[in-house]
């Protein structure tokens, strides 16, 4: 009799989903998915509202990554404005969004995934938490809460709230940096190097010991996507998108976020309100494609900082061409961290930083804008149409979980496939199923654009649909 | 306010402006932060959740107040109590701890914690989706001014004027 096994709530995740697998007569996996279970329906709520608060609303969106949001939402708005943003508020904002790059990664890799790293696929999922690696590796947990404090307290400086700060506007910022806080960034920047290298070279040592998962892990073909600067250095705010195929080949390239619409489709699937989107001119779901750290890094040529480039070489190593495994999403989420700290160094050394022009006004000059930035799971496209009196008729939000859901429910019954026999399994290898949806890091709450808390379940489902087991956390 | 150096009292309060009395947190620290504007060493950080993070800010502070609401005492009562170190760190909630949770986490990662820490709790009537304050809120956040005052004079070691 055929099943179907059920993980729900999928835990340490960034909101609220389920993982199905389906399992044939003989207890073979047949089919796997990976369910986001909440709708919010930010873009339809939003109409009728000025374009210029837009920004603000559209931050809510998420308590991890509202930063990117802001970015993204203002960058569309300046659209309608048809106005270019002063050069130190752009760079305001690029520091800003590079904070929370590495405050949402630090969570990412240190809160959620480490445990795993750490104690193990198989350890005991009473102590696979944050807290069992204070137990096993403090200086590991102390360096990943640093981090985290060292990214939201840039936020927090710069906009002065951790969470939802109000300081990026259509336009640029509303305030210049004051010197006391490029000062005391400047003073927490050698503790930041000290924490991630710490996290690099632990990580280097220990990765080999994953070998099969990495084999196993989202280990495909795929296209990957992300933004990039004309010298092909990584780029988390301006710059356009560059696709690439599974060869490294450029399959497009320097779009922008005008053109992002004609590119980029979504298509709906039953079991899921997260959207999938595709490469358009390959149609759904063979242009799906892959964005986030592990794409940034097989697109990129160069990060652009010392540093990080010497980790880049090291990482292109690991693949002749793009490195496919989602299990190194780990490595390049290290990576971007390393980036995140030596750019907002060479940001803070800017001799304009502290230049009190930083936001350009105008009224509505357009009636559709679009706008696009690196979120820390990739990309983030924003798009609206006011009408004359710049009130939002129209948005929509291509959200990096959305370009990565394919990929994650191609991941999962992979995993699924290689770990499960005969219909059996344990809890060790339902808990891989799960961490292969966690090296994506997903943002459910901003897929859906939803409101949820984090939990995850998996369900086995029998061939007569009937549901044989269940792990609810 | 926003530093990096060690607080003589550092308020920590949570709560969501957007759930009615749940904001009350935000609320007192928002107050706290302009009433105690003229005196040195206090830090006042509000959040939606209290995260693993503060523990950094819990470990550098020499006390620390918790402000937080509840609808486990009657609506406008005010409960503050000593916070005692938790024995166990708790499993999952790598998204939001307790209090004493959080002084065994700063103890756990620096070896420290503030030499006094107290809780302050409001009853909470209403958590609705909507901003504002029920009723019994509004009518206690006078006494609650009031108590949160002493409490933070209290951990500075400044006098407390008596009303």
């Amino acid at each position: 009799m055929s099943q179907t096994i059920t993980i729900d709530p999928v835990t340490r995740l960034e909101g609220h989903g389920k993982i199905s697998i389906y399992l044939d007569d003989q207890g073979n996996v047949e089919n796997a998915n990976f369910h986001v279970t909440q709708v919010r329906g930010f873009e339809k709520f939003s109409e009728g509202r000025p374009f210029y608060e837009m920004p603000s609303l559209m931050a809510r969106i998420c308590g991890i990554c509202p930063v990117s949001h802001l970015i993204a939402s203002a960058k569309a708005c300046e659209a309608i404005m048809s106005v270019r943003i002063p050069h130190t508020a752009a760079q305001l904002r690029r520091m800003l969004n590079l904070a929370q790059t590495v405050q949402s990664h630090a969570l990412s890799f240190f809160y959620l995934s480490s445990p795993d790293l750490l104690l193990g696929m198989e350890s005991d999922p009473a102590t696979r938490h944050l807290f069992g690696v204070v137990g096993a590796k403090p200086e590991l947990g102390r360096a990943g809460v640093s981090l985290r404090r060292f990214g939201q307290h840039i936020i927090e400086l710069l906009g002065n709230k951790r969470i939802h700060p109000g300081w990026v506007v259509p336009g640029g910022v509303t305030e210049p940096l004051a010197a006391a806080k490029r000062d005391e960034i400047l003073g927490m920047i050698p503790e930041a190097y000290n924490n991630i290298k710490l996290a690099l070279n632990w990580y280097k040592q220990i990765a080999e010991k994953f070998e099969p998962e990495i084999e196993v892990f989202a280990n495909f073909a795929s296209l990957y996507m992300g933004l990039i600067n004309e010298d092909e250095s990584v780029e988390f705010t301006d710059g356009a998108l560059r696709l690439i195929d599974a060869k490294g080949g450029i399959v497009a390239d320097g779009i922008t976020a005008n053109q992002f619409s004609e590119v980029i489709g979504e298509a709906v699937e039953p079991y899921s309100y997260t959207k999938f989107a595709y490469y358009k001119p390959l149609g759904y779901p063979e242009g799906s494609y892959r964005v986030g750290p592990l794409a940034r890094l097989n697109i990129a040529q160069s990060m652009g900082t010392p540093l990080a480039d010497i980790e880049l070489k090291q990482f292109k190593q690991l693949a002749l061409g793009p490195v496919q495994s989602s299990f190194h999403y780990h490595y390049a989420r290290l990576i971007d961290i390393l980036y995140g700290i030596e750019k907002i160094e060479q940001i803070l050394n800017d001799p304009q930083i502290l230049d009190t022009h930083v936001r350009a006004t105008a009224g509505v000059n357009r009636l559709e804008g679009a706008g696009q930035a690196e979120a820390p799971r990739g990309t983030l496209h924003h798009h609206y149409k006011v009408d004359d009196n710049g009130l939002i008729t129209w948005a929509n939000l291509v959200i990096a979980t959305g370009q990565n859901n394919n990929a994650m429910n191609r991941g999962v019954l992979q995993a699924a496939q290689h770990y499960i026999k005969d219909g059996k399994f344990t809890e060790g290898i339902l808990n891989r199923v799960e961490a292969v949806v966690r090296t994506f890091d997903p943002c459910l709450s901003c897929s859906t654009h939803a409101a949820g808390q984090m939990p995850l379940a998996i369900s086995l489902i029998s061939a007569q649909g009937e549901l044989v087991d269940q792990v609810i956390r | 306010m926003v530093n990096t150096k060690t607080a003589r009292c550092l308020i920590l309060a949570c709560g969501n402006t957007l759930r009615e009395d749940d904001g009350i947190g935000p609320f007192l620290a928002s107050w706290a932060e302009q009433h105690f504007a003229h005196l040195d060493g206090l830090r006042v950080l509000s959040t939606h959740q209290w995260t693993p993070e503060l523990s950094a800010e819990i470990a550098s502070a020499e006390t620390v107040l918790f402000i937080d609401c509840s609808v486990a005492i009657p609506p406008g009562t005010i409960n503050i109590a000593p916070v005692p170190v938790a024995e166990d760190l708790p499993r999952l909630m790598t998204h939001h701890l307790d209090a004493a949770s959080l002084l065994a986490l700063a103890r756990e990662y620096y070896s420290t914690t503030p030499r006094e820490a107290m809780l302050f709790v409001l009853g909470a009537a209403s958590l609705e989706l909507r901003e504002g304050f029920s009723d019994a809120m509004k009518a206690a956040i006078p006494k609650a001014q009031r108590a949160l005052e002493a409490s933070v004079l209290n951990l500075l070691g400044e006098p407390v004027q008596r009303r």
